[in-house]
């Protein structure tokens, strides 16, 4: 099921220095209806730092629904999300996401665009009117930084554009930029490439294929990895080739008139930028996926299916032995 | 033919006709009033000129009985008195003939351009009045309507954008504005003009608080109306995960947003301030230029007000212009 294991820096390590998971969310209990469509059913799942976990499920399963709570800007009607131990209900600076559309203020140009979060993380109304001198300063320190990141996704060129300016595929890497520049504790993607054509969805998968080497990396270097991400996709050879974990949210279980849950969790073969993207190796798994999530096959059997974390564990005392 | 898009010299040309054709109706308007105006002076004289033609006769016929008369006394008296009657009446055709002949009436109800000129432009330029301190109509006139507008147009749009903002944002305020603000934006402002006569005098606060009133309830829905509109929830929740606090997301992210919006819909509210604040003015005022065209109206002279019409035309023009360019400048991600 897993992937390759002949290279080590590929091996999905949802390990803290001590060995335990360092989980940056956890989701308890968490359930959600509108009146009486039941969507969200009991869903629990932690998610470690430095995991880039795919989201899939039918339409309507409540993917977005799961990612609003997560979010914080619609909090779950039970059961609670909680965040380095701390429950919240409000969004947060920490949790930065990617909509599929309106990602980006049409107002500001795509360096402001990335800019405007450490503009109004970092500074006031009230300091930005009384003491201009400084912030003009610190404002030219935030517009360098914003061109450095739209340097490194590609957009060099487009920092003065406005986003009616720009191509979707633009868009999306500018928005991806402007979240990114918080550093948030983790990223939200709800469709994001959802709207792109396939070269531009291809190559933006690519750039989150990126930001999982610069995870490996700091990893290597005993870092703490930079980022953390969750994504939503409908294309489960996307979900696939950019995560390092799947996730099936689906009604299609015991409790399923009380809406979906997580009915599929397990690792996802891992990709590096440079490596050629082989479909035949999504096959086993993505059959696995369409019955388990797309179908109601495995109703009865569906929590063989949620089995990441004891597949860790497993492989954890395989490598200590 | 239908939404085909024709060249740009075409447009032109058909424009500049359009104007053309204006000015020559104008003209003929003019014109056969100018007649119209002579003919009519002319028939008044004919018809003076029969009267005195027939009193003549009369006087002729006197005349020759007075000559007849034995009595010495009556017959000189009769003479003398029929011969002045007779020069009278010589004299008079004298003028009314010439009056027949060369018609001097002028008109001022559609003036000609020669008269919109003298009688019109060049007198609302010039210093005017019978004492010692004189004044230019036009600028004392401009001047006066122009601060007023000016004035309540920034107070009215100020406190618009605030209510409209605070409305689109806060259901609260929405729930307890909306009642009176649908109420008196259908309200005509000009019927309510007496009550401000009345209860604020007649001063310059009371043309900012009647414009104000005609403005700001329907410029504060218009603006909350856009605020939730025009911007997505994703915005709002996007702004919130970048830290934006309340008054920044206000500030930030939804002023910017619908600023092209608020641009627009003040900018179509000048025309009906105007309209307002010229009725007022028409009705009360002692100076402005609803004050001068209500003078010329009693007057039926049209040329200053032919003058202050057109300057109101161009004005309107320019400030449009202007408002669309500095939308332009201000938000120029918004396009056209
Ligand atoms: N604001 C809302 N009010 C009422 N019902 C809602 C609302 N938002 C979502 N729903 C319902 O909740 C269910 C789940 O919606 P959700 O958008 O989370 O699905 P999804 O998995 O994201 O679907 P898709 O793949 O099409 O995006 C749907 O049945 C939808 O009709
Ligand atoms: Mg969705």
């Amino acid at each position: 099921m897993n992937a390759d294991s002949s290279s080590p820096a590929k091996q999905p390590s949802p390990t803290a220095e001590n060995g335990q998971p360092d989980i940056v969310l956890e989701c308890q209990q968490v359930s959600h209806w509108f009146g009486d469509n039941k969507v969200l059913n009991n869903v629990n799942l932690r998610i470690a730092r430095g995991q880039i976990v795919a989201l899939v499920g039918p339409s309507g399963s409540g993917k977005s629904t799961l990612l609003r709570a997560i979010l914080g800007t619609h909090p779950p009607k039970s059961g609670q999300v909680v965040m380095d131990g701390a429950p919240y209900r409000k969004p947060h600076r920490d949790r930065g996401i990617v909509y599929q559309r309106y990602s980006l203020f049409p107002f500001l140009t795509a360096e402001e665009n990335v800019a405007f979060g450490p503009m109004l993380d970092q500074t006031s109304i009230p300091f930005r009117v009384f003491q201009f001198p400084k912030w003009r300063a610190q404002r030219a320190d935030q517009l360098r930084q914003a061109g450095e990141l739209l340097d490194q996704v590609g957009l060099g060129h487009a920092k003065r554009k406005y986003p009616s300016e720009l191509s979707g595929g633009m868009c999306q890497r500018v928005a991806i930029a402007q979240a990114l520049i918080m550093r948030p504790k983790l990223l939200l993607l709800d469709e994001p490439f959802g709207a792109l054509d396939e070269s531009t969805r291809e190559s933006l998968q690519l750039m989150l294929l990126h930001l999982y080497q610069e995870n490996i990396d700091a990893r290597a270097k005993h870092q703490p990895e930079p980022h953390t991400i969750l994504i939503v996709t409908h294309e489960l050879n996307e979900a696939l080739y950019v995560s390092d974990r799947i996730l099936g949210l689906s009604q299609y279980h015991q409790g399923g008139s009380e809406g979906a849950t997580i009915v599929y969790d397990k690792p996802a073969p891992i990709f590096q930028p440079h490596e050629e993207r082989d479909h035949v190796r999504f096959n086993q798994q993505k059959e696995m996926l369409l019955k388990s999530v797309f179908s109601d096959e495995f109703i009865q059997h569906h929590s063989e299916f949620v089995s990441f974390w004891s597949e860790v564990a497993s492989e954890r005392q395989q490598l200590s032995h | 033919m239908i939404r085909q898009p024709i060249s740009g010299s075409w447009r032109a040309g058909l424009g500049l006709a359009s104007i053309l054709l204006v000015m020559l109706l104008y003209t003929a308007l003019a014109s056969s009033r100018q007649r119209t105006a002579r003919r009519e002076q002319q028939e008044v004289a004919q018809t003076r000129l029969s009267e005195l033609e027939e009193q003549r006769v009369d006087l002729q016929r006197d005349l020759e009985t007075a000559r007849a008369e034995t009595d010495q006394t009556s017959r000189e008296r009769g003479v003398e008195q029929a011969e002045s009657g007779l020069q009278r009446n010589a004299e008079e055709t004298e003028k009314f003939e010439a009056l027949r002949d060369q018609p001097t009436k002028v008109d001022r109800t559609v003036p000609s351009w020669s008269m919109l000129l003298q009688d019109g432009l060049i007198r609302a330029c010039t210093p005017q009045g019978a004492f010692e301190r004189k004044e230019i109509w036009l600028v004392e006139d401009f001047k006066a309507t122009g601060l007023r507008l000016l004035t309540s147009l920034l107070v009215g749009i100020l406190c618009s954008v605030v209510i409209g903002l605070l409305m689109g944002c806060l259901d609260p305020v929405d729930a307890f504005l909306m009642p009176p603000f649908t109420f008196f934006s259908k309200v005509p402002a000009t019927a309510v003009l007496p009550i401000f006569f009345v209860v604020i005098q007649i001063n310059f606060s009371m043309y900012v608080a009647i414009i104000v009133f005609g403005m700001l309830p329907s410029l504060a829905q218009a603006i909350s109306a856009s605020v939730r509109k025009d911007v997505p929830e994703e915005l709002i929740f996007k702004a919130y995960t970048l830290g934006a606090s309340q008054f920044e997301l206000i500030a930030d992210v939804i002023f910017k947003k619908v600023l092209p919006r608020i641009l627009d819909a003040a900018r179509l509210q000048i025309g009906p301030a105007l309209v307002l604040l010229v009725a007022a003015e028409w009705m009360v005022a002692g100076e402005g230029i609803g004050y001068r065209l209500r003078l010329f109206y009693q007057r039926t002279d049209m040329t200053v007000v032919f003058v202050y019409v057109f300057l109101l035309g161009v004005i309107g023009l320019v400030v449009d212009y202007a408002l669309i360019w500095a939308r332009r400048k201000l938000c120029p991600w918004f396009g056209e």
